[in-house]
């Protein structure tokens, strides 16, 4: 069923090309258009105007579909117009300018271009590769029909830099070394955050006093071991989504079903849930702290406070668990 | 303040009267352990550190008898909670890592040491071989030894399997009582008995503990846990006899794991923060200074280690700690004589100069950069694109909340308490465990293996919690309620009482100058009044009550996990039927048992490399690749034989000279940990040294789906990985509603049953076809002749018969 859609299109594609070479070869006899050394010039030089050569139809004609060709064009489809509200283009078209860059400064030579057609400057562009789809990422070879292998298939292996250069090298042999621009906004918010600091220091210098506070080193620990105790090391790693939505019941899901899995939003709850029962424990330990005859009704809320707290929201995170673990036969006051 | 004091002094002995008369009974009978405790106390142990001025009484032996009796208990349960697998199964080792392990020791115990240092084998990573005694980490292989020799020197035969099966579980015991040393030193005695008994049974150290698991980890803990204690004991003595000794467990943990990276960047990171703290004092000089130069020396003989002390990246930290430390030193000295020395501007100013020394010994290559394993802990993507054979392991996976939940239950609610009341009351050791809980918490975030570093801290800190408000809760009550209490749950307080007597800076007994106090002490009605905190008796009973709970709760969480999660021995495995019946699959034992009796001796046997330590500790045979992954394209060419076809792959083992191919297959079984689950891994570190080879998107179905049906793409039907697992496959119906070549694991048929084998055959499979073994055939003795070549021209030769006579050119030589 797949693969005999797969073959129709391609049989259309197919002809689609030869017709294409066809056209391009009567226009070239008729009018005369660049020879092959000057195209190589010309996309030479829009190349080093921008990594991307941006097309239009009459540039998609001339360059890319001239025959012949010693060169293979890397051809992007996308629709970055925001009002066709295409995320996933722009994304791709980040990676895709990466890819590009690294191209042009680890030294390409002249036998690869990458190339954009943009929807909205080249319906003709996407009508005559059978394009109803944007982001495509496709190679056309030097000589012959574009193969099913010249499409990059996103579903499968995404579009990030690394996986567009492994493709290209599959395709054209050309190897490129992926050179991503340091990140520089993190640097720079380190640099203005310790400016900050250092200028905030300098202001209080009188004052000091605040840096031996424990209470804010203390909070500042209990922050960091909630942080990574409740998973977020996973969810930067990994990249969960923040919640789903049940396909069934089109109930958000807050709780990923199994052990192995969690999203953002279930790892606030636990973090939250994991602070609660801190706080319990310190509450109880504050309230017997003080033995003065004014602070023994407060004292007494602290602690009832304190242990309720440890109580029932140890047990909400232990039926969290039972839920996700499966086969798990214990539970603390509520299933 | 000294009133009030003086006032409590009243009040304890006061308070502590029916204590004694109540004790006193019961010393007569322990009159005779008490001198036994009390050596065990002064060797070394360490259970009472200040030698007191007070007679030795009865209720002095009471204090001294609770924490070893408690910490005996807690070695026993801890022993015992680790031995569901031996009970289960039989002593037996486990996984793969311990087959290794236990294959050396055996080796070095038949040999002795030395030939153990020397050992190449031969048998692994054919035919490069290995240099056993210089890429291995020998503390585990020696402990183990030396436990075998004793015994035997007192006449007691034990082969040597049992040792190593049971080394785990005895070293928890020292783990927890070096958890017991460290807890008491950084905080009291109570919280030391808590953290013991927390470690003895949290999940989270038993996972790579348990009877039979004789890995590296497992005496590995107890020395990062002995060191600690030692090194926070010479900050607080401040003398080189603790910072030798610091020193010297520092070696023993260095030929132990070479998680010992993990302490020589943490030693120095606390001494560091104490410097900027401005705690610098010459107790930290001499215990830093000791325990850096000897410990480096020691470390350095260790083979494996050798040089990288002084040569790698990894060890910068301490060495640059050390060289600041003595500048520090060394200004403080003229700043004697010069009184307006900038301190800190000059301190800095080392500080810099020794941070561009190391940076510029880095950039011109002296010093080795951080290696891929360490640096992946930071750049938390590195792995993933550079190392795919870092990245396959499952154990190098960042770790989700329900694992932390899991290993470690309550403890991570308490956790976070304690360490905010170690920050609450700061000194120079409590930096140090609140540097350890921060920098732990994160490793163990990142990998999930490292949740093994954390689980220690986490047990410190909690029973510090823990403590804390046992102490709260249990005491500072009028004397009668004490002594009420203390029928109830007799160890606390009794624990309590040790503190007291030997902590005076502490105001344990604060209602001695509390209104409540002042009151007259009328019925046991009024206690709540009595109570100067205001909490109540009830409330108090309450909160003793709910934290006692949750502990049993802990408790039987830790036995639930051990028992189901953390006792299987993964070469047996075990399936229950719907009335409870268990029935053993004894299928890695049966090939290869079958492998060393069927095979030839010098043969050599391919598998992915997670089975070569097996193969070769259980089947005595050649490997090709294994567990000890040091040569990443040799186990690429393994990859590229597995996942290319069968023409391809035969050049390649014929070149690797296999004899046969071992693949484990869980179809008919439904086992989840199989080859062709662990097939796209075998092609991406295959791809990353073959790329114009192979290609892993060619294994993805055309709409990017991993799938062994008939909508699997070509290439991996034709791969010699799939042909070998599903070999006859299609002949076999499992059930009688499902077609025939059902996949279990997968829950599909597969898509192709016809597959034929050209340059292997069967030789073996397994009862359930876990372990399936193939020959591979030898070359045919003569080519194939194809029908063209078969044409013979005959030649009519031109001699007559006269000619054809023939003359000799040379003389024959004889």
């Amino acid at each position: 069923m797949d693969t005999s859609t797969w073959r129709r299109t391609d049989v259309r594609l197919a002809c689609v090309f030869l017709l294409s070479y066809l056209a391009a070869g009567f226009f070239l006899q008729v009018e005369g258009v660049a020879s092959l050394a000057e195209r190589i010039t010309k996309l030479t030089e829009l190349s080093n105007q921008r990594s991307i050569i941006k097309l239009n139809n009459e540039r998609y004609r001339e360059l890319v579909k001239a025959a012949p060709r010693n060169y293979s064009i890397i051809l992007m489809l996308t629709a970055l117009n925001p009002n066709r509200g295409c995320q996933v283009c722009q994304a791709a078209h980040e990676e895709y300018q990466v890819v590009a860059d690294s191209w042009r400064i680890t030294g390409g030579n002249d036998k690869v271009f990458f190339t954009m057609v943009d929807y909205d400057e080249g319906h003709d562009v996407f009508n005559s590769l059978k394009a109803n789809t944007a982001p495509v990422f496709m190679h056309i070879p030097p000589a012959g029909k574009p193969k099913d292998a010249d499409t990059l298939n996103i579903q499968a292996v995404g579009y990030e830099a690394e996986v567009i250069a492994k493709w290209v090298q599959e395709r054209t042999g050309n190897m490129i070394r992926v050179v991503r621009k340091p990140n520089y906004g993190g640097v720079i918010a380190f640099s203005l955050l310790m400016v900050l600091v250092a200028g905030f220091l300098y202001l209080r210098r009188n004052s000091l006093e605040f840096l031996y506070n424990r209470n804010v080193y203390a909070w500042i620990l209990v922050a960091v071991i909630l942080f990574m105790t409740s998973g977020q090391m996973w969810n930067h790693i990994r990249g969960p989504p923040f919640m789903q939505r049940n396909p069934q019941s089109k109930q958000w899901m807050y709780i990923h079903g199994s052990s192995q899995g969690q999203y953002v939003a279930e790892t606030y709850i636990v973090m939250s849930l994991n602070l609660a029962v801190a706080i319990g424990f310190i509450l109880l330990n504050e309230a017997a702290k003080s033995t003065t005859e004014a602070h023994k009704g407060r004292n007494k809320v602290m602690a009832i406070a304190g242990i309720a707290l440890v109580a029932i929201f140890f047990s909400a995170l232990k039926s969290i668990f039972r839920a996700k673990y499966q086969g798990y036969p214990y539970s603390f006051l509520f299933k | 303040m000294s009133a009030s004091e003086a006032g409590g002094g009243v009040v304890v002995s006061r308070t502590s009267k029916p204590t004694r008369e109540k004790a006193s009974t019961a010393a007569a009978s322990s009159i005779p352990s008490e001198d036994a405790v009390k050596k065990i106390s002064d060797g070394g142990a360490a259970v009472q550190t200040k030698p007191t001025k007070r007679k030795m009484t009865a209720k002095m032996g009471f204090i001294t008898l609770f924490p070893i009796l408690i910490l005996t208990l807690a070695w026993i349960a801890g022993f015992c909670s680790r031995l569901f697998a031996v009970v289960r199964f039989e002593a037996i080792i486990h996984e793969f890592d311990p087959w290794f392990n236990y294959r050396a020791t055996h080796y070095m115990v038949k040999n002795g040491f030395y030939n153990f240092l020397n050992w190449f084998d031969e048998r692994a990573w054919f035919p490069l071989g290995r240099i056993v005694g210089g890429t291995v980490y020998p503390g585990l292989m020696v402990t183990s030894g030396a436990i075998h020799y004793f015994l035997s020197l007192l006449n007691i035969p034990v082969h040597i399997r049992d040792v190593c099966v049971f080394l785990a579980p005895i070293f928890s015991g020292l783990t927890a009582i070096a958890t017991f040393l460290l807890t008491k030193e950084l905080w009291s005695t109570g919280a030391g008995l808590f953290a013991a008994c927390f470690i003895a049974i949290v999940p989270g150290y038993i996972s790579r503990s348990v009877a039979g698991s004789y890995d590296n980890e497992g005496i590995a803990i107890f020395a990062l846990i002995f060191v600690y204690y030692l090194w926070v004991k010479s900050v607080n003595t401040g003398s080189v006899y603790w910072g030798a000794l610091t020193a010297l467990a520092y070696f023993y943990m260095v030929s132990a794991w070479g998680g010992y990276v993990f302490i020589i960047n943490l030693i120095p990171l606390h001494v560091f923060a104490l410097i900027l703290m401005g705690r610098f004092s010459s107790r930290i000089y001499v215990a830093y200074s000791t325990f850096y130069i000897l410990g480096t020396l020691l470390s350095m003989q260790i083979p494996f280690v050798g040089f990288q002390p002084i040569r790698t990246s990894e060890h910068m930290a301490a060495a640059g700690v050390f060289a600041l430390l003595n500048a520090l030193a060394f200004l403080k000295y003229l700043q004697r004589f010069k009184k307006q020395i900038n301190l800190w501007l000059l301190a800095g100013g080392a500080a810099a100069a020794v941070f561009a020394a190391v940076v510029g010994l880095t950039v011109t290559g002296h010093i080795a950069p951080w290696s891929g394993r360490f640096y992946s802990l930071w750049d938390t993507g590195y792995a993933k694109i550079h190392i795919p054979i870092i990245a396959s392991v499952s154990e190098h996976q960042p770790t989700t909340w329900t694992s932390y939940f899991f290993d470690l239950h309550i403890l991570v609610c308490l956790f976070p308490v304690g360490a905010y009341y170690c920050v609450k009351k700061i000194n120079d050791v409590r930096v140090f465990i609140v540097l350890y809980a921060a920098t732990a918490s994160y490793f163990s975030g990142v990998m999930i293996r490292l949740m093994l570093t954390l689980t220690p801290v986490v047990c410190i800190l909690a029973g510090i919690a823990l403590s804390e408000l046992m102490e709260t809760y249990l005491t500072g009550l009028d004397g009668s309620t004490l002594h009420k209490k203390e029928e109830k749950s007799s160890e606390e307080v009794v624990v309590k009482k040790t503190k007291e007597s030997k902590d005076k800076n502490k105001p344990m007994f604060d209602e001695a100058v509390s209104p409540g106090a002042k009151k007259p002490s009328g019925a046991a009605a009024q206690l709540e009044d009595l109570d100067p905190t205001g909490i109540g008796i009830s409330i108090r009973n309450i909160v003793v009550g709910v934290a006692c709970i949750l502990l049993v709760l802990f408790a039987v969480h830790c036995t639930w996990v051990t028992s189901n999660a953390y006792s299987s021995p993964s070469i047996v495995l075990a399936t229950y039927g719907h009335d409870g019946s268990r029935n053993i699959l004894d299928d890695f034992r049966e090939a290869y048992y079958w492998l060393w009796q069927n095979t030839d001796e010098k043969a050599t046997v391919m598998s992915w490399w997670d089975y070569g330590y097996q193969i070769a500790g259980m089947g005595n045979r050649t490997t090709i690749v294994d567990n000890n992954t040091w040569n990443n394209s040799h186990i690429a060419l393994v990859g590229k034989a597995m996942s290319s076809n069968e023409s391809a792959a035969i050049k390649i083992m014929r070149d690797l000279d296999v004899d046969y191919v071992l693949v484990i297959f869980g179809g008919i079984i439904g086992y989840s940990g199989d080859d062709i689950n662990k097939f796209l891994w075998m092609v991406r570190i295959a791809e990353g040294e073959h790329p114009k080879d192979i290609r892993e998107a060619d294994y993805f179905s055309p709409d990017g789906h991993f799938r062994v049906d008939s909508g699997g793409s070509k290439v991996l039907m034709n791969c010699l990985m799939y042909k070998l697992s599903y070999y006859r496959f299609g002949e076999i119906q499992l059930g009688n509603r499902q077609p025939f070549g059902y996949d279990r694991a997968r829950g599909v048929e597969i898509g192709f049953k016809d597959i034929k084998l050209e340059h292997m055959e069967e030789a073996f499979t397994s009862e359930h076809w876990l372990v399936r073994i193939y020959k591979v055939k030898k070359p045919k003795n003569h080519a194939k002749v194809t029908k063209k070549q078969s044409k013979i021209k005959r030649v009519i030769s031109q001699k007559t018969s006269r000619k054809q006579e023939g003359v000799l050119r040379k003389p024959v030589q004889i």
